[in-house]
Formats: C-alpha cells, sequence, structure tokens
C-alpha cells in the first residue's frame, strides 16, 4: 500500500484533526478560561453568579421572579394569563417622518407590566434587524440571481464590503450620510426639500437600519449562492408538466433557497444580538444590548458576572444554531448535476424597461444606493474634505506617517500588508476547514448536528471573551514541567485564530448547498471505488463551487475586519492591521482615521473583486 | 493534532530569569506604556508628543532610548495582567487620572505602581500646588491638566449657561454626551453632575437630561465625528482647547462654553510600573518631562495646559487665545472618589439603559 493512498484515505480525518487542533488551542481553550469565572469561584464549583444574572430584573426583566423561584409553577402561569388578559394589540395609524405627512399603519402592542431587561431588549432589537436585513437582502439577492447587466459580478463580489468596516466607521458613515447636514439632505436641498432629521426620527431605526448595513449584505451574498446553485432546467421541467411560473417557484425554488434565507436570517440574529459599538454610537446607552454590559463588567474586572452573562448570550446563539441545524440536517435535496443559470437581460429594451417588474427593480436600486452606498461614499468624501471644503491633508498625513514616522508609530503601509497577507492566509485556512466541518456533519443525523452547533461557536462568543482568554491562557504563555513556557503570539497565531473566526462562515456557505445535493451521487461514486476526498473533490465541490468562492469571500472579510484578537496577538509587534492602524490614529480629528478607512474599503474592494475572479474559474 | 497547530501558531520557550530589561543603573531602555493620540499625534507636519519628547530626551541622555507602545484597552491591560502574576513589559505609564487611579485600587489589591522617589525628581516643586492627586501612595506625577466643558454651534443654539438650561427645549434633541462607563469626559461630565445635584439628585437630573432627547453615546471620539461634526447635535461635552484645532478657520461651531464659569479639571500624570527594573531612568525621564520645554512641548503637541506654574513654562501668547481656562474648576480628588466611583457609574448606567 502506497504512503500516498493512505493519505488519500486519511485525508478527511486528518483535515478534521487539525481543525480540531486550531479550534481547542485558539477558540475553546481561550473561551473556556473565561467562562469558568461562571461556574467557579475561587476554586469552587458554584451556581451563584448565574443565579446572580437570572434573578437581577436589570437583565432578565419580569423573568426574574421565575427564576427568584421557578418551582412556583401555579403562580406564574396565574402571572402570565392576568398579564396576557390585560395585553392588548391594536391597530393604529403613526406619521413617522416627522415633517412629513404621510400617515402609515401600525399595530399598536400594550403590554402592562411586562419587562424584557437587557436580554428582552437585545433580543427584541435583534428580531427587528433581523426582519429588516432579510426584506432587504431578498430583492437584491433576486436581482443578482436573475438577472444580467454590466457590473453584475462586480456588484456580487463587492456585497459584503460592508462587513469590513469598523463599527466607528459605520457609525461615521451613517452620519455622513443621514445627518442633517448630510450626503442625502444635501441631496434633497437640490430639489428644494428638507432638511429632514432622519437621524432623530428613531434611535432605535437607526440602529436597525446600521444593522441591516453591515448584514443584509450577508444574506443576499449566501442567497444569491444558493440561487445560483439551482439547477434552472428542474424549473423547465415543472413548467413543461404544467406548472405557472408562480407555482414552479414556490415549489421547486423556493424550498432550495430556503435554507441559505434562513442560514443568512439565523447569522443575522446571532451578530446583532451581540451587537456592540453601532448600538452605542447611532442609538446611545439607551439602546444598550447585554454585550455593553458584558465589556463595562470586564473593564470593572468584576469576571464573574461579565462571563455569565456572555455564556447566556452563547448558550441562547447556540440553542438558536441547534435548532436551525436540526431543520437543515432534515432536508435532502436532489440536485446531482451542474446547474445552468439562464438569466434575463435586466434592461434589454425600453419597451420592458417601463415594465412594473423593471421599475419595482428601479426602485430597490435607489433603496439599495441610499442605505448601502451612501454611508460609503459619504466616508470617502468626508476622507477629501475638512471644514474648509477639498483637502488631501488625511493623506498627506498618512503619507508623512508612512515615510517620516518613529520607529514606534503605526504606517499606512505595512497595515495594509499585514491586512492582506493575513486575509490570503485566513482564506487558504479556512476553506478547507469550512468544508471538511461541512462535509463531516452533513447527513450525519443528530450527532452531526451537535458537532455543528459546536463547529459555530466562533459565532456564538462575544469578541471580548475570546480577546481576554488569549490573554489570560496563551498570550503569556502556560506553564509546562521544567520551566518550559508554551506561548502563542506574532502573524500565524493571527491567522490561526483569524481562520477560526471565519470557517464557520464557509461553512455556512458550503452545508446548505451540500444538503442540497442528491446523496446517492456521491454514493455511487463510493461503489466505484473512489475515495471519501475523491467523491468529495471530483463530484460535490464542482457542484457546490458557488458557495465556496462565497465562503472564500467571508473568509477574507472576517480576517481583514477582525479587531479583538488581532491587537492582543499583534501586541506590541508590527504585525498590525488596517483597521488596528485606523483605531490608532483615532484622534481630536476624525480625518486621519476617515482616510485610512477609505484606504481599508478601497483596499478590501480590489481584493473582493479578485477573489470572485480567481474563484470564478472554478464556477463552471 | 492540537499540538501541530500549536507548534505552527506559538512557540515554547525556557525561563532564562528576567527578560533584560535593564540593569537598573539608568542606562538602557525606557519603554512607556500611553494612549494612542500622545503617541501617534494628530496635526500634519507635527510632530507627536510622543515623538518630541523621544528626540529631545535622547538628545539630553545620550546612552538612551525611549520606547512607547499603545495597550488594547489602556491602563486595564496591566491591572488584568498584574492580577494574574504576570510580567508587566513597559516600565512607565503614561496618561492616568485620578479616577483610573480609584479604579485600579477598586479591583486590584495589589501594588501596580511604586510611590515616587521625589528627592530623584529636581522639577517637581514647579507642579501647580493646586494639580494633585491626592493619592494616599503617592504614585503619579502630573505632565498635564485640561478642562471638560460644553463646545457648540453659536448659529444654533443660544450658549448654556448653567447644568439646569440643558433641560430647557432650546437644548431639546441638541446635546450629546459620552458614556461614563468608558469615556473620560463623559465620566467627568458625570462626576460634575454628581457635584451638582449630590449623590441623591445626579439621577433625576439624568432622566430629565434623557427626556430632553439628549444622546448619550460611546467614545468622545463616537460623539465628536458622528453626530457633531455632522451637524446633527449642536452641543457636545468636550475639551476647552476645542479651538486649538481649528484656528485660522471658521469658529462657530467650535465656542466653548463654561457652565456656571467652571470646567471639570483633569490631571493627566505618570507612574512606573512595580515590577519595573528601571526606575531610576523613568525618574530622570518623569523629572525631565517637567522642564520648561518639555511643558511647553507637551501642552502645544497634546493640546492640554502645563502642570507646572506660569514662571516655569513658556507658552506663547497666543497659545491662550485658543486654549481657554475657566475661571473656577471642579474636580473629584481620590478620597472623594474611592469607594464611590463604580457605585456611582453602575447606578447610572442602569438607569440610562432601563
Amino acid at each position: 500500500m502506497s504512503g500516498g493512498n493512505w493519505l488519500e484515505r486519511h485525508a478527511l480525518g486528518l483535515a478534521a484533526a487539525l481543525t480540531a487542533g486550531a479550534l481547542v488551542v485558539m477558540l475553546y481553550f481561550p473561551i473556556g478560561v473565561v467562562f469558568a469565572n461562571a461556574a467557579f469561584v475561587e476554586g469552587v464549583p458554584t451556581l451563584e453568579p448565574v443565579r446572580d444574572v437570572l434573578t437581577d430584573p436589570f437583565y432578565v426583566g419580569s423573568l426574574a421572579a421565575v427564576f427568584e423561584n421557578p418551582l412556583a409553577i401555579g403562580s406564574h402561569i396565574g402571572a402570565l394569563a392576568d398579564w396576557i388578559g390585560s395585553s392588548s394589540i391594536s391597530p393604529t395609524v403613526v406619521t413617522p417622518l416627522p415633517g412629513i405627512d404621510l400617515p402609515l399603519p401600525w399595530l399598536s402592542i400594550q403590554t402592562p407590566g411586562f419587562r424584557g431587561g437587557l436580554f428582552g431588549f437585545t433580543a427584541y432589537q435583534a428580531t427587528l434587524s433581523t426582519v429588516a436585513s432579510v426584506a432587504l437582502a431578498l430583492p437584491a439577492a433576486a436581482i443578482l440571481a436573475n438577472y444580467e447587466f454590466r457590473g453584475r459580478r462586480t456588484i456580487r463580489s463587492l456585497t459584503i464590503l460592508p462587513f469590513v468596516l469598523p463599527g466607528i466607521m459605520v457609525a461615521v458613515g451613517f452620519y455622513a450620510m443621514f445627518g442633517q447636514a448630510g450626503t442625502l439632505n444635501s441631496l434633497l436641498g437640490l430639489v428644494g426639500l428638507g432638511p429632514v432629521p432622519f437621524m432623530q426620527f428613531s434611535p432605535l431605526v437607526i440602529v436597525i437600519l446600521a444593522h441591516a448595513f453591515y448584514n443584509a449584505p450577508l444574506i443576499a451574498r449566501i442567497t444569491v449562492a444558493a440561487w445560483e446553485s439551482i439547477d434552472t432546467r428542474t424549473v423547465d421541467t415543472a413548467r413543461s408538466l404544467g406548472a405557472s411560473r408562480r407555482r414552479a417557484f414556490r415549489d421547486v425554488v423556493v424550498p432550495q433557497l430556503l435554507p441559505a434565507v434562513l442560514t443568512g436570517a439565523l447569522l443575522t440574529f446571532v451578530f446583532t444580538f451581540m451587537t456592540f459599538p453601532i448600538v452605542l454610537a447611532l442609538g446611545g446607552l439607551e439602546l444598550a444590548t447585554v454585550e455593553v454590559w458584558i465589556y463595562d463588567r470586564m473593564r470593572q474586572l468584576e469576571y464573574a458576572e461579565a462571563a455569565t452573562l456572555a455564556l447566556l448570550e452563547t448558550v441562547l446563539s447556540l440553542a438558536l444554531t441547534y435548532v436551525y441545524l436540526r431543520y437543515e440536517s432534515a432536508q435532502t435535496g436532489l440536485a446531482r448535476v451542474d446547474a445552468r443559470t439562464a438569466r434575463e437581460p435586466l434592461f434589454p429594451d425600453v419597451r420592458t424597461a417601463l415594465s412594473p417588474r423593471r421599475l419595482a427593480i428601479g426602485c430597490y436600486g435607489v433603496i439599495a444606493l441610499v442605505v448601502f452606498v451612501g454611508p460609503m461614499a459619504s466616508l470617502v468624501v468626508g476622507s477629501v474634505t475638512d471644514a474648509s471644503g477639498f483637502t488631501l491633508g488625511h493623506f498627506s498625513f498618512l503619507l508623512e506617517r508612512q515615510l517620516d514616522g518613529a520607529a514606534f508609530q503605526t504606517r499606512p503601509f505595512p497595515a495594509i500588508r499585514n491586512s492582506l497577507l493575513f486575509g490570503v492566509g485566513t482564506l487558504a485556512l479556512a476553506v478547507p476547514m469550512g468544508v471538511v466541518v461541512s462535509v463531516l456533519t452533513a447527513r450525519a443525523g443528530w450527532s452531526g448536528t451537535i458537532v455543528e452547533t459546536l463547529a459555530m461557536v466562533p459565532l456564538a462568543v462575544s469578541g471580548v471573551v475570546v480577546g481576554i482568554g488569549l490573554l489570560q491562557g496563551l498570550v503569556f504563555g502556560i506553564e509546562l514541567p521544567y520551566g518550559w513556557q508554551f506561548e502563542v503570539t506574532g502573524p500565524v497565531a493571527i491567522v490561526v485564530a483569524h481562520a477560526v473566526a471565519a470557517y464557520p462562515f464557509v461553512t455556512r456557505n458550503v452545508s446548505p448547498l451540500l444538503s442540497n445535493l442528491d446523496p446517492t451521487v456521491v454514493e455511487s461514486a463510493r461503489a466505484l471505488g473512489a475515495s471519501r476526498i475523491r467523491a468529495l473533490l471530483d463530484i460535490e465541490l464542482p457542484l457546490i463551487a458557488s458557495g465556496i468562492v462565497a465562503g472564500a469571500a467571508f473568509a477574507f472579510a472576517i480576517s481583514i475586519g477582525e479587531f479583538s484578537s488581532t491587537v492582543i496577538l499583534a501586541g506590541g509587534t508590527d504585525a498590525y492591521t488596517m483597521p488596528v492602524a485606523l483605531e490608532r490614529y483615532l484622534g481630536r480629528r476624525s480625518g486621519p482615521a476617515i482616510a485610512m478607512g477609505t484606504i481599508l474599503l478601497f483596499v478590501t474592494a480590489s481584493s473582493f473583486v479578485v477573489i470572485d475572479r480567481v474563484g470564478g474559474r472554478f464556477e463552471r | 493534532m492540537g499540538a501541530v497547530t500549536a507548534g505552527l501558531a506559538g512557540c515554547l520557550t525556557r525561563e532564562n530569569g528576567g527578560n533584560g530589561d535593564g540593569d537598573g543603573d539608568g542606562d538602557g531602555q525606557l519603554e512607556i506604556a500611553s494612549y494612542t493620540s500622545f503617541v501617534e499625534g494628530n496635526f500634519e507636519d507635527a510632530p507627536s508628543p510622543a515623538e518630541w519628547l523621544t528626540e529631545a530626551f535622547e538628545d539630553e541622555y545620550p546612552d538612551t532610548e525611549l520606547k512607547w507602545t499603545v495597550p488594547e484597552n489602556g491602563i486595564n491591560r496591566y491591572v488584568r495582567d498584574a492580577k494574574q502574576g504576570n510580567e508587566i513589559g513597559p516600565d512607565v505609564y503614561l496618561g492616568l487620572n485620578v479616577d483610573d487611579l480609584v479604579r485600579i485600587d477598586e479591583t486590584f489589591g495589589g501594588q501596580l505602581f511604586d510611590p515616587i522617589d521625589r528627592d530623584e525628581l529636581e522639577n517637581v516643586d514647579r507642579v501647580r500646588d493646586d494639580i494633585d492627586f491626592g493619592d494616599p501612595d503617592d504614585r503619579v506625577i502630573p505632565y498635564d491638566t485640561g478642562y471638560i466643558s460644553l463646545v457648540y454651534d453659536e448659529s444654533a443654539v443660544e450658549t448654556p449657561k448653567t447644568l439646569d438650561q440643558l433641560l430647557e427645549s432650546e437644548y431639546e434633541s441638541e446635546f450629546v454626551v459620552q458614556n461614563a462607563q468608558r469615556s473620560d469626559p463623559g465620566r467627568a461630565f458625570l462626576l460634575w453632575t454628581i457635584d451638582m445635584y449630590g449623590e441623591d439628585g445626579y439621577l433625576e437630573y439624568w432622566e430629565d437630561l434623557q427626556a430632553n432627547d439628549t444622546l448619550i453615546g460611546d467614545s468622545w471620539t463616537d460623539t465628536y465625528y458622528g453626530p457633531y461634526d455632522n451637524e446633527e447635535r449642536s452641543v457636545i461635552v468636550s475639551y476647552s482647547t476645542d479651538q486649538v484645532f481649528y484656528a485660522g478657520g471658521d469658529l462657530t461651531r467650535h465656542q466653548v462654553a463654561f457652565l456656571d464659569g467652571k470646567g471639570y479639571e483633569n490631571h493627566e500624570g505618570m507612574a512606573v510600573f512595580a515590577d519595573s527594573g528601571n526606575a531610576e531612568l523613568a525618574h530622570e525621564f518623569m523629572d525631565f518631562a517637567l522642564t520648561g520645554e518639555a511643558q511647553a512641548a507637551i501642552a502645544e503637541k497634546n493640546v492640554q495646559f502645563p502642570a507646572v506654574a506660569d514662571e516655569h513654562v513658556d507658552l506663547g501668547e497666543d497659545f491662550y487665545d485658543h486654549a481657554l481656562e475657566p475661571d473656577e474648576s471642579i474636580t473629584f480628588t481620590y478620597d472623594e472618589l474611592e469607594g464611590n466611583l463604580s457605585g456611582w457609574v453602575d447606578e447610572w448606567g442602569r438607569t440610562i439603559a432601563q
């Protein structure tokens, strides 16, 4: 038996073991160190921290009474019945836009005496953010997957650009776009309207919109990948059997898209449940979420309370993930051939361009321009303006820093170079990790679901927990016998940490497509003697290439945008990245940081286009 | 498996007793931890305070080298390290205020900083008498001071004159302040309200501020770059040196208001880590930072006021054209904050986030 054969037969197992090793070192160990604070006080196991949080009305609202006395079920049911009896839902009319008399129907929900606490509010805003993100994402996905137009591929590759922007840049971009002196009001001013105080209409709505700015592109990207892997011939077959266009869409397309849409919605909920800088910068402390308190408690070194809050946050996110994955694994697809997507031209002629469907697409395009392009474009404008008008001064600050900066200062070029290197390294590591997890957990029943849920932990853990865990455990070294120390720092550690954070995105892009495949395709190949890895490389991967390319772009984006582990693992070395440099340039004037943010946008955008073009070669 | 990955990512080292962090004779490298704007600066064509200090100090003490580092999360990083018994890398921390000191002592029982050896500091008597951290252990030497005040747009609102006025309709949806949990000016403003309305009254004042649609944002940069720069809000809690950054331009949006003629004074200081092997050089550096030349440079480049008395520093008159000082200042001392600060901030946070 040759070595090559051995390697081929065990390739998947080895890859899985490496993935598990990376997860243990860079994730489970550090977060275990922090979460232990929730369960042990001075080394003694205790439920006290959990009890303290669950019985504090500030955190859990009206549920505190339930946790205070969990066995008094009768009285809880009575209280619930009373509460339902005194609640009411009534239709009303509101005029949401100040200055504009535009009445809209609204459901007014009266719930006397119920308090959700910090967790309740956090879940509430995450739910609204998820709904808004899905609503904004689906039209984009439909257009990108079904219509052909100039720049379609470029737009598709740029969709997740918002994902790499640091929170402060999103906040500044939103104010620069929607503020009273912002871009949108300047445009409205040209046609004699406004200024409209958009930002004051409702802080919650602004926060939700900013969450959609981050997450709708994510849902759209995942959904486009799934849509493009649907074989349009299955639709044609349905049509030839007499199904109406609508019916064929509902019965053939929707079931294949649903896992992707729900995946995007799940990720959005998990992310917005753990939202932090955005919610404070745009909504203020009144809209504080659980994550805000985790940071505050960590700052006060109240580790037990911080760890408990973070643990509850993670448990809730993982529970939801588990429920979703059970659903996903119950899906069995029928796809067994390469997808062929036939796209209609978007605007073939003037007549078609004026059809209701095309006009609706045009309207959506305007909304997308305002919500997604607006804040980023306003940032770019901000990087070349100051109070007196056009200036290149902010960029000349960066150039000067590059040329004359002291050794201990942060220079832009190393930041760009490091970001790109780490991004490519992460992509190279995270794509195989993500695919392996997808392959091993697909159709493995409930045990596969549990493994996959655990594999999603990186998404469900607060960034501050990973950061502090790394500091407590690995950055300073773990004492080993005989005076040896094991330390984890530097560029390779950064890439592994990024890959651990990024691979779930690959898995989440690939798994829905894998579950759409007809399992008999692989089984036949195996029966004919192909090793598992051969079947994967030759048969499955080509069928799910669009998901892999999307996953690769996400992996790159996560690496570029990652902040909390990077800044800790880079320490005082020159291994800083673009977001770290941006943070260091925050001073009394905003110019230098915004200029760095603009560079971040351009470098990332170019990279996405390259990834998509290179990846596109593998997509048929 | 795990070992393979770890071997790639990390490294195994063997203790060799210390890391060669200076031999305590005053020569060698001095590592100073500070905050970003002190190290990186913000002006074109002008060195940051750290750059200036490095060049001038290394000229004066030719065999030395200054190294600057910016920890994530500021001083908290070292409190955590000390609590875990880790070695602390830097020798000096530059950028402490009295709240930090109180918080360090509330969260960490041990000794993070050593007491100052005042006999080693020739220039320490130059420090203004009223700049005193009130630290029972005498661990901090001030290097500058500043005033938290309001900055406002004179074309949009009347000059605010008292805290109470901020509750009036003139300032409805106009005022923005930072998060006292995380921001120095935000905490200074909170303490100001406690000074004014007392422990029993300040929360009520903040509820009234909320009712007047005050935005309680996050960091100073978030609030200034976002709502204030983009004219969404016309009054912000900021520094009384605001105009320095806009001198020569339009100052309409950079008017400074001292409520009741006062500002909240925030001293910034430096201290020597207890585990530094380089205390002597650290003292030489701190003494150098108090010389007239260094005090002028720190004031100009960090855009704050000198810590030494006027006769020991030569700042051109035009410095004070745009760096404004209130008639009176308020500040809480170590004694007043000790045992109270975290409780006040927690109560405040829970009230706002309800």
